[in-house]
């Protein structure tokens, strides 16, 4: 069929409004975006127990098919990041602390909130050796729930600590010392912040309030001082832990999903351990708990796309299934792996709410001091 | 499949226009593909490593990988807080992409706008204290656990004295300094009100009395007591990473001297925990990803066992520790204490305590070219280095500040050297030598042995009296006329080791100061780059 000059003419036509129509869809498309090889580079600042989830591979790739976005994320205290000039100033299009109190204590700080979303959910546990752990079953501060699991009495634990008890006097004669249980710095992270919190609601057997904080303030402050030096990240801490066995770090507090992300990252590494080490890594969960949410603060409308990218089905499934990250509403997912499977609890029953923000900076304000 | 899987394969087939993403994701991928390949062939980046000198032995595994990836790896080996110092600082900052530091602490003191990234500890290794077998066995402690007590008592008996690195300058110092305190204190964690404690301060400087030769690097220190031991100098005692420990005793071992038998005190150690960290200087993301692929493979389980094989600690499950070696006490798997850093505040405090009161003093004779070649801007350089040296506020920013116990002579030579300008750490003292500096004139020749011979003479008064750590630091920038023998014959026959440290500047002629401070045991420092830094790096050689 023989085609006329006209119909080929109207053809180029035809395809190149298709092909401009196509760019741009595509340019509004965070998907066509991504795949254009278009990049969205984002600054911010993360809590460090996050930078291995933002360093996979797969949430790398995953972000840039959301919208190409790439994320240039440094590691930062979350209370610091939520009120520190030096990291403010340097103009972060978002923040991904570690606690929704802190989209509070940012807001107070000045920043612009475009919009804030919890993406993740992880309680905070303390960690342990199970040589230690069993000193502590003895002792009856613990209990244990299955075979590597635990649950902790840290009422009872923080009440040893304030006496300024013995590891031998707690059941670990092992041990050198007085017994200590370490978190980061209150001031910087938010491990350390929201202990702080948990701390002072076990104290005063209630929520704390600005009014429990004049009884309980000092017992508080006692513990913490008793700690010396507290790093400013819990990636830092738990890595710190590992590393440093039972001798260095007997007890310290993190997120439930650290020893989980260290265990899937190598597991052939873990079975050695389990094979072979002299101590083993075992999570403690304290009774009650708090529930650490990690809210991304999009400062930068720009960012609002990371928060829709982090929310998507897929990145979510590699935050549960690679890094044990519980989601938004603080489920879990399934875990094939029975190397983590009998370490964590299904489900946490005993949550305490977080004082609100005026008490927590009351509290922080205390303990920096 | 898991739930959430099932939900993500559910949505894609629903989504309109998958099919199209499908081919968009086929098409786009081909030159992805070919672009991947092609980078495969592309060579690396040029890096600065800036590390510890602990860490020298694992230097060869880092080129490994650079030289596999075909990526240009410069190593410059600092003290972990002069590392610190040099992420602090905004008007200097640190050149490099990857610190590797003996411990993290001083990253988290110093980082302060977090341009640290991806810190993660390679390697640990407590700091403990290396003696020589048989004053071991002389102390009885080959047969029993040794608490810092012992150790204090073994001091002040003047049954022992050890080599250790300046608590202000190198982490294995500080390390060691600040195990001794907070046990020689009785507590698990030093406080404030413990550093304002006569007692702890006596107990502390007892132990620092114990001090033979100190360093601003722990690698060297090793290296001095090899070498010294070569002479027929047999210290006592170290104090070190057990690894580094670990690597002299290899080499004593093997030229069949005696080695070291290592003391873990029962109630605590610091404990180095080796970070690699990527440092952010907006290279982008090509250095970024190389340096956490370099993470990768010294992580890695074949990099760690050989980590491990040096005698360095690695975390649970990695690979197994290197073999014990039951003749020097050593064993990188026996669990320790580790004693618990205080708070930031308190670490500051007392490393200004350490510099001021407690340390022992410093001896120091200065001898500063001024022959007519400095003429310019070498002369104008020596004069800022003075300014430096003697202005407290700035000395005490990178904790190498004088105290009134300190002795000072400077003396300015050319052909010949000129008068011995005596002086103290005091404040007046200080001035004094601050204006002295601001009058130097460049004029004549060069002998800097004539001047090493004079530092000699105007030192021996004091030196008799064994309170001091003496140290000659030579500057030149010249070759030097005059008389070595003669020097170190002198040298010899004054009996007092004293150390000659050289600072190299301009077109120095370095073999002249290697000879000096090899012969006498110190060390020689490029100035070329600033006599600032070189002076002050050789405040923490005594």
């Amino acid at each position: 069929m023989a085609i006329s000059r006209r119909a080929v003419g109207l053809g180029i036509l035809g395809l190149s409004a298709a092909a401009t129509g196509a760019l741009v869809y595509g340019r509004s498309s965070p998907l066509i975006r991504g795949y254009l090889g278009e990049e969205t580079k984002l600054f911010g600042f993360i809590g460090g127990e996050k930078e291995r989830f933002l360093a996979n591979p797969d949430v790398v790739s995953a972000l840039r098919r959301h919208g190409g976005l790439v994320l240039d994320a440094r590691r930062a205290g979350s209370v610091e990041m939520a009120r520190e000039r030096t990291l403010l100033d340097q103009k972060p299009q978002f923040l991904w602390p570690s606690s929704s109190v802190l989209v509070d204590l940012a807001r107070a700080s000045g920043v612009k909130i475009q919009r804030d979303q919890v993406i993740l959910n992880s309680p905070i546990v303390v960690y342990s050796w199970d040589v230690v752990a069993k000193g502590l079953v003895a002792a009856g501060l613990a209990q244990p729930d299955g075979a590597v699991r635990y649950r902790l009495d840290l009422a009872r634990l923080l009440d040893a600590i304030l006496q300024n008890r013995a590891w031998a006097d707690i059941g670990v004669p092992s041990l050198y010392g007085r017994a200590r249980l370490l978190s980061t710095d209150p001031n910087r992270s938010n491990s350390g912040f929201m202990f702080a919190g948990l701390a002072a609601n076990l104290l005063a057997g209630e929520v704390a309030t600005p009014q429990s904080l004049t009884v309980v303030g000092d017992k508080v402050q006692a513990i913490f001082t008793g700690m010396g030096y507290k790093p400013s990240s819990s990636g830092k801490m738990f890595e710190d832990y590992i590393a440093g066995g039972p001798g260095a770090q007997p007890l310290i507090v993190g997120y439930e999903n650290q020893l989980v992300e260290w265990v899937l990252e190598d597991e052939a590494r873990w079975s050695r351990l389990e094979a072979a080490a002299p101590a083993k890594p075992v999570i403690l969960y304290p009774q009650p708990t708090v529930f650490s949410a990690h809210p991304l603060i999009a400062i930068d409308e720009t960012a609002n796309a990371l928060i829709d990218a982090l929310m998507s089905p897929d990145v979510q499934e590699i935050a549960w299934t690679k890094h044990g990250f519980r989601g938004p509403l603080g489920t879990s997912g399934e875990i094939d792996t029975p190397l983590v499977k009998d370490r964590i609890l299904p489900r946490i029953d005993q949550v305490l709410p977080m004082p609100d923000i005026r008490t927590m900076l009351a509290l922080i304000d205390r303990l920096a001091a | 499949m898991t739930a959430r899987t099932a939900i993500v394969t559910a949505r894609t087939a629903m989504r309109p226009g998958a099919g199209f993403a499908r081919f968009l994701r086929l098409a786009l991928a081909i030159p992805v593909l070919a672009g991947a390949l092609a980078s495969c062939s592309r060579p690396g980046p040029d890096i600065t490593i800036v590390a510890g000198s602990e860490n020298k032995p694992l230097e060869p595994l880092v080129q490994e990988f650079c030289t596999a990836h075909s990526a240009k790896c410069s190593f410059v080996y600092k003290g972990s807080l002069d590392i610190g110092f040099g992420l602090k600082s905004t008007s200097d900052p640190l050149q490099a992409d990857v610190i590797w530091p003996a411990a993290s602490i001083w990253v988290d003191l110093f980082d302060e706008g977090r341009r640290v990234k991806h810190l993660q500890s390679i390697s640990q290794s407590p700091v403990v204290l290396g003696v020589r077998k048989s004053k071991a066995e002389a102390l009885g402690w080959t047969g029993r656990e040794v608490t810092t007590a012992d150790i204090l008592a073994a001091v002040r008996d003047g049954k022992l004295k050890f080599l250790m690195s300046s608590a202000t300058q190198s982490n294995s110092g500080a390390g060691a300094y600040l195990a001794m305190l907070t046990t020689a204190v009785g507590k698990d964690l030093l406080g404030e009100a413990d550093l304002a404690s006569a007692d702890v301060r006596d107990k502390a400087r007892s132990l620092l009395a114990g001090v033979e030769r100190t360093s601003g690097s722990s690698g060297w220190l090793g290296d001095l007591f090899l070498d010294q031991d070569q002479r027929g100098i047999h210290y006592d005692a170290m104090w070190n990473y057990e690894s580094v420990l670990k690597e002299t005793n290899d080499t004593l071992v093997a030229r069949g001297s005696e080695p070291l038998w290592l003391v873990y005190p029962k109630d605590g150690v610091a404990v180095s925990d080796g970070p690699l960290g990527y440092l952010d200087r907006g290279r982008g993301s090509e250095v970024e990803t190389f340096v956490l692929d370099l993470q990768k493979f010294l992580l890695g389980d074949d990099a760690q066992k050989r980590i491990a094989a040096t005698g360095r600690r690695i975390g649970p499950g990695r690979a197994e520790a290197a073999k014990p070696v039951a003749d020097w006490n050593f064993d990188p798997s026996r669990p320790i204490t580790a004693i618990r850093p205080p708070e930031p505040k308190v670490i500051w405090a007392a490393l200004n305590l350490y510099q001021d009161a407690l340390r022992r003093p410093s001896l120091t004779t200065l001898c500063l070219d001024v022959s007519g070649s400095m003429d310019g801007p070498g002369i104008d350089q020596l004069r800022a280095a003075m300014t430096f040296l003697f202005t407290p506020d700035t000395t005490r920013d990178l904790l190498v500040q004088w105290s009134s116990e300190d002795r000072i002579f400077a003396i300015a030579f050319s052909s010949a050297p000129g008068p011995a300008m005596p002086g103290s750490g005091a404040p007046a003292d200080q001035e004094r030598l601050k204006e002295w500096g601001a009058g130097l004139r460049a004029d004549g020749g060069t002998d800097m042995y004539a001047c090493a011979w004079q530092a000699l003479r105007a030192m021996t008064p004091v030196l008799g009296t064994g309170r001091f750590l003496p140290a000659i630091v030579i500057m030149t920038d010249g070759q030097s006329q005059g008389d070595l023998q003669g020097f170190l014959q002198a040298w010899r026959e004054d009996g007092h080791k004293v150390p000659v440290f050289g600072i190299t500047f301009g077109d120095a002629d370095r073999t002249q100061l290697d000879r000096l401070a090899a012969e006498t045991g110190g060390r020689v420092f490029d100035g070329r780059s600033g006599l600032v830094d070189a002076f002050r790096a050789v405040r923490g050689y005594n």
